[in-house]
């Protein structure tokens, strides 16, 4: 099994709400903004973004809204809920706290 | 010639079995991320058709989308369960004493279940409305049965204005809840399978309805509250279960169930009249899933 892959399945949800914290966005620009933040780190398998993205519709942590462009094309647009940021502020606390731990075990001389 | 976006949308929209409203919504989010992949590799020098394949490609199997956005919508809440269960439970609760032979619990179970159905078809046929949708069509078809046991051939006079008018409504309303899905149509033919198995041990001889039905009704009410509580427990699974082929199967017990406890009740008593109507009710439940196991296929 690969470990950055689950690394990054088991992070999925945390990472697309960062991203859409920021700033609304859609799933095209979400999938170059995850591989050009990560220095291309993050592969993101394009078909698994929908799945994910309507699941946290789903949970209310974000909402999806359709929005026309000037030249006529439409877009669906993601904007974090209340309930999403207090999620996403949980959860950052918790990744800190993790790494914090970790680094001190695997690089004590850093921490 | 259809092109490969096109193809590709098409086969994800076949598979996947949801509201259609959300389902187009989302083949339209897959569509502009295509168009937008797509015109990024053109604009790198690639031709129309190798960019809209290369954009295909990196999006990976439309059935496995399919799949996972159906997981995410198909799983209706604990409320959501509950509440399409509900209508099963009432049912149940009448037999376990006489309520059932009460006209006025009677009543109000069917004034609930017409106002809830009605509310449910106008505001978005929600997954817990198939239900009350099955027990809102039972007394109509109720209705066309009785009419064949009006007296000197005034019945079947009856039954010919009624039943093509009735079959009608029938119809109509099965094909429009099928073209969401074919699962939904099984769920809500479920009361009816239930009330014409048990409609099928009423008979005695060439008789529709034996003289002493009421009784022998009331005697079999054990059996038929495990019907019930059967179906209602069918019904929560299906609602909470994600993987469709786990729906399936949740919808394949209560049949079995109910032709054990009609066996049972009636110890293999059951005239013609009655197995033509047991057989039909078995039919017509298990086609929707049947059709829907050969599609998943």
């Amino acid at each position: 099994m690969n470990y950055g892959r689950e690394l990054l399945k088991g992070n999925t949800d945390s990472l697309l709400l960062c991203l859409i914290s920021r700033h609304p966005t859609y799933g095209y620009q979400i999938v170059k903004e995850l591989e050009k933040r990560s220095n291309g780190y993050f592969q993101f398998k394009e078909g698994t973004l929908y799945p994910a993205l309507h699941r946290l519709e789903r949970d209310n942590l974000i909402t999806g809204k359709w929005q026309i462009l000037p030249n006529g094309q439409q877009r669906r647009y993601y904007y974090i809920t209340e309930r999403g940021q207090q999620v996403l502020a949980n959860r950052l606390a918790t990744w800190q706290d993790f790494s914090t731990a970790v680094k001190s075990i695997i690089q004590p001389e850093t921490i | 010639m259809i092109s490969n976006i096109s193809h590709y949308l098409n086969r994800f929209k076949d598979c996947l079995h949801i509201d259609r409203t959300i389902r187009d919504g989302v083949a339209e989010e897959l569509y502009t991320h295509l168009e937008d992949k797509s015109r990024e590799l053109e604009e790198n020098g690639l031709s129309r058709e190798e960019a809209s394949k290369i954009a295909v490609q990196s999006l990976g199997s439309p059935e496995l989308i399919a799949k996972q956005i159906y997981e995410t919508h198909a799983q209706g809440s604990w409320k959501e369960a509950l509440f399409s269960a509900l209508p099963h439970f009432l049912v149940a609760l009448l037999f376990t004493s006489y309520y059932w032979q009460n006209i006025v619990y009677v009543s109000i179970i069917l004034a609930l279940t017409v106002g809830i159905a009605i509310y449910g078809w106008r505001r978005g046929k929600p997954i817990w409305l198939f239900p009350w949708l099955g027990y809102y069509l039972m007394p109509v078809v109720i209705t066309g049965i009785l009419l064949l046991s009006l007296p000197h051939g005034w019945g079947w006079t009856a039954a010919l204005i009624y039943i093509p008018l009735v079959l009608f409504v029938f119809i109509h309303i099965v094909k429009q809840t099928a073209r969401r899905d074919w699962l939904y149509a099984s769920l809500m033919l479920a009361p009816m399978l239930v009330t014409f198995s048990w409609f099928s041990s009423l008979g005695t001889g060439n008789e529709l309805l034996a003289n002493d039905w009421i009784a022998r009704l009331q005697a079999n009410a054990l059996w038929i509250v495990i019907s019930f509580i059967s179906l209602a427990g069918a019904t929560i699974a299906f609602i909470r279960l994600k993987p469709r082929r786990y729906k399936i199967l949740s919808l394949l017990i209560p049949p079995l169930v109910i032709l054990f406890s009609v066996t049972m009740a009636s110890r293999g008593n059951i005239n013609s009249w009655g197995w033509l109507i047991l057989l039909f009710s078995l039919f017509a439940f298990a086609t929707p899933v049947w059709m829907q196991a050969r599609a998943y296929q």
